[in-house]
């Protein structure tokens, strides 16, 4: 037993007795295991499954056929990638710029508000709607000669003929403007829980001292609301690379590539061109670059605090 | 102890209810049938009231609107216990890779007295063919032709070509009365153009592009391109992201014609318009006028059985009654489309004609691009050819990205 382990023991008998008997009783570990195995089968083990995928060729049908990592080389490879991988990328930069931003300056504009909450009704309804049903509406929105187009053209503004959802990275954009319509809401309404629970001296004294709204929030509210925007922010960025049902409905990524994410080329890899293994490679690929872009922000965010 | 042990055995009763499937009754009262075409229960249905009926076996169709959802579905089904009893599949490439996966049951014993009965065409029995042995019966068959809005015809003083210049020359006065001459779509149905300009010009080119003996690359495919490229270049196409029902446009005179299977038909009057009053169709001439018959494209889609399916025998029983003419008679005339079974007739008399003018040797039957072409050269394809509909000048990358995955396939499959 080494040094380190004497003090492993000890730290779990200071646990022990600083948890009580709860600990102690020998059936909790049983209780535990319906979740835990539920967890299991449901969770692990379908990832685990996905990562032995990954490294075979399957059809779908018959036997998986070991080939290493090749899959993995394949996407180095694939024409589809750079424009999957601009895409996710622009998913991202978009949802922290339209629903994460929109939505802070929804909260910042109407917490203070009297009957602020009718002011946030708008933004806050599309969020108990289907994603599935925002991208059908917004699809007919969007589509050629749709209702876009005439306001753009009422408007005497550019795109009035252009078809929105045909030509990327255009029509990306057109996509994340979609979604932000139904996640600005949420965003807004976190931000608005914790602009109201921030404490109100420093925000006083700040304005006793002489402080502009602008300054008030750039030095004092900002600062404090930092926990909780990491927290939206950090929802946002794993939304964001994640994103596919709203580019499945409006586009299916197409047409040809120009709008797929990530997530996207590893449905339509599995589920459409039936390369179960290679659609498995991208959803552990997708998987380890949401994971470790998670990791990153958050110990950055830790480290920055 | 007791109270220990009671989780456990909860945990162990959920995971074995889980992993127990249903066990096969002798004779169900109904069979399930899986298809991806939802719009089509309710003629499901009308057919099921009829083997109730005669068979003592109701159907419930279980209608899949989404392609890819609707084949893992199915391919799933292969590895577990839930089963469909009967369902809808393609035939081609697709059809051979779950024959290959050994999931189908044998249907040659249907074929070879369907055939003596008069019940079924040999000329399909070549679609159903793998390894000398038959698999599934068809559930539709079709013929692809151009249909318009007659009305928008009348307008103008046009009458159905005859050759391709007269169909080209037809398009240029539609669009000079601004009307878009013909629908078009980079959504699943991107293939149509293709098939049709390669089909009509070089039929052997056509199946040497499905098995492999040709290139995509090749001079002659990059001519067709190129006339494709004109087509849509002079505006005679619709617009290929517009999400309005193809049928709903060709009713309202926005598209004044639309190639699609006989099915279409079904869709036609869904919309309220009457066959040879509100819209026609015809046979789309040949682009090559040299060429001895006019190539015209046909699909055919199977019903089929799983081998291991948990009321195997009351599914093949219902596969021997779905071919003879009762039941065909139902299933044709609630879509008011071809029946595979000879014998049937629709009220619709141009559809009628069409069929039998089908056998008469005046045409070339071409086997729809769909399952002429193997799945993952399809898939690249329908991709590629979505993103030249939005961008014409790039189809010698679309047609190079055809050709890798066609590299790819064909460098692991006999050719």
């Amino acid at each position: 037993m080494t040094a380190s382990g004497v003090t492993a023991a000890g730290r779990w008998r200071r646990f022990r007795a600083a948890t009580g008997s709860r600990t102690r009783r020998p059936g909790a570990g049983v209780w535990a295991l319906p979740a835990v195995a539920l967890v299991a089968v449901l969770l692990y083990m379908p990832f685990l499954w996905t990562v032995f995928l990954s490294l075979t060729r399957f059809d779908g049908l018959g036997t998986p056929a070991f080939v290493g990592l090749k899959n993995y080389a394949d996407f180095l490879h694939d024409p589809v990638a750079p424009t999957a991988l601009r895409n996710t990328l622009l998913w991202v930069a978009g949802a922290l710029v339209l629903p994460v931003g929109l939505g802070l300056l929804v909260a910042a504009l109407t917490s203070d508000l009297r009957h602020g909450t009718l002011y946030r009704l708008p933004f806050v309804l599309p969020y108990a709607f289907s994603g599935a049903g925002v991208a059908v509406v917004w699809g007919y929105i969007f589509q050629p000669h749709g209702a876009a187009n005439a306001v753009l053209s009422l408007l005497g503004l550019p795109g009035g003929h252009t078809s929105l959802l045909l030509y990327g990275p255009g029509n990306t954009i057109a996509l994340i403007l979609a979604s932000a319509w139904q996640q600005v809401g949420v965003n807004s309404l976190l931000f608005v829980v914790g602009l109201q629970s921030l404490p109100r001296e420093p925000l006083e004294a700040a304005r006793l001292d002489g402080a502009g709204e602008l300054q008030l929030f750039r030095y004092v509210t900002w600062p404090l609301l930092r926990p909780l925007a990491s927290v939206v922010i950090g929802l946002a960025l794993v939304a964001s690379l994640k994103t596919f049902d709203v580019v499945w409905v409006m586009t299916q990524g197409g047409p040809g590539n120009s709008s797929e994410t990530l997530a996207v080329t590893m449905y339509k890899q599995t589920f459409v061109a039936n390369s179960y293994g290679y659609g498995s490679a991208i959803a552990v690929l997708l998987t380890v670059v949401t994971g470790l872009a998670t990791i990153s922000y958050l110990r950055w965010q830790v480290r920055s605090r | 102890m007791r109270r220990q042990l009671v989780p456990l055995a909860l945990a162990v009763m959920l995971a074995l209810a889980a992993c127990s499937g249903s066990s096969p009754s002798a004779k169900p009262s109904q069979l399930t049938l899986y298809n991806d075409k939802g719009a089509w229960t309710p003629f499901f249905n009308q057919v099921g009231q009829l083997s109730r009926k005669d068979l003592g076996l109701g159907l419930k169709p279980v209608g899949y609107s989404d392609e890819p959802t609707y084949q893992a579905t199915i391919t799933a089904s292969f590895r577990t216990n839930v089963k469909p009893d009967l369902f809808t599949w393609s035939t081609g490439g697709r059809l051979g890779e779950i024959v290959g996966a050994g999931g189908v049951s044998d249907t040659s014993a249907l074929w070879q007295d369907g055939i003596r009965n008069g019940d079924l065409s040999a000329a399909l029995q070549s679609y159903y063919t793998i390894g000398g042995k038959q698999y599934c019966v068809p559930l539709n068959i079709s013929y692809w032709v151009m249909f318009y809005n007659k009305h928008v015809f009348d307008q103008y003083g046009l009458a159905p070509p005859t050759t391709w210049a007269g169909l080209v020359q037809l398009a240029a006065t539609l669009k000079s009365h601004g009307v878009t001459p013909f629908y078009q779509t980079s959504v699943l149905f991107s293939f149509i153009w293709f098939e049709q300009l390669v089909a009509g010009t070089d039929p052997q080119l056509y199946d040497d592009l499905s098995t492999g003996r040709a290139s995509y690359t090749d001079a002659r495919v990059v001519a067709i391109m190129k006339q494709w490229k004109q087509l849509i270049d002079a505006g005679y196409m619709s617009d290929p992201g517009s999400k309005i029902d193809p049928a709903v446009q060709l009713k309202s005179g926005q598209v004044a014609m639309a190639s699609f299977g006989t099915w279409f038909s079904t869709s036609m009057t869904q919309q309220q318009m009457r066959p040879g009053v509100d819209y026609g169709f015809f046979v789309i001439p040949n682009v090559s006028p040299a060429l001895p018959k006019t190539s015209m494209v046909f699909e055919s889609g199977p019903l089929c059985v799983e081998n291991r399916a948990a009321h195997l025998d009351s599914s093949m029983q219902f596969l021997k009654w779905w071919l003879q003419t009762p039941a065909q008679t139902t299933w044709a005339n609630s879509r008011g489309d071809v029946s595979a079974n000879p014998k049937v007739k629709i009220p619709d008399p141009a559809v009628n004609t069409l069929n039998g003018d089908a056998g008469s040797g005046r045409y070339q039957l071409i086997n729809r691009y769909f399952e002429a072409a193997p799945p993952p050269v399809l898939n690249a394809a329908l991709d590629a050819f979505g993103g030249f509909m939005v961008d014409t000048n790039s189809y010698p990358q679309a047609l190079s990205t055809i050709q890798k995955a066609a590299d790819d396939y064909w460098a692991t499959h006999k050719r």
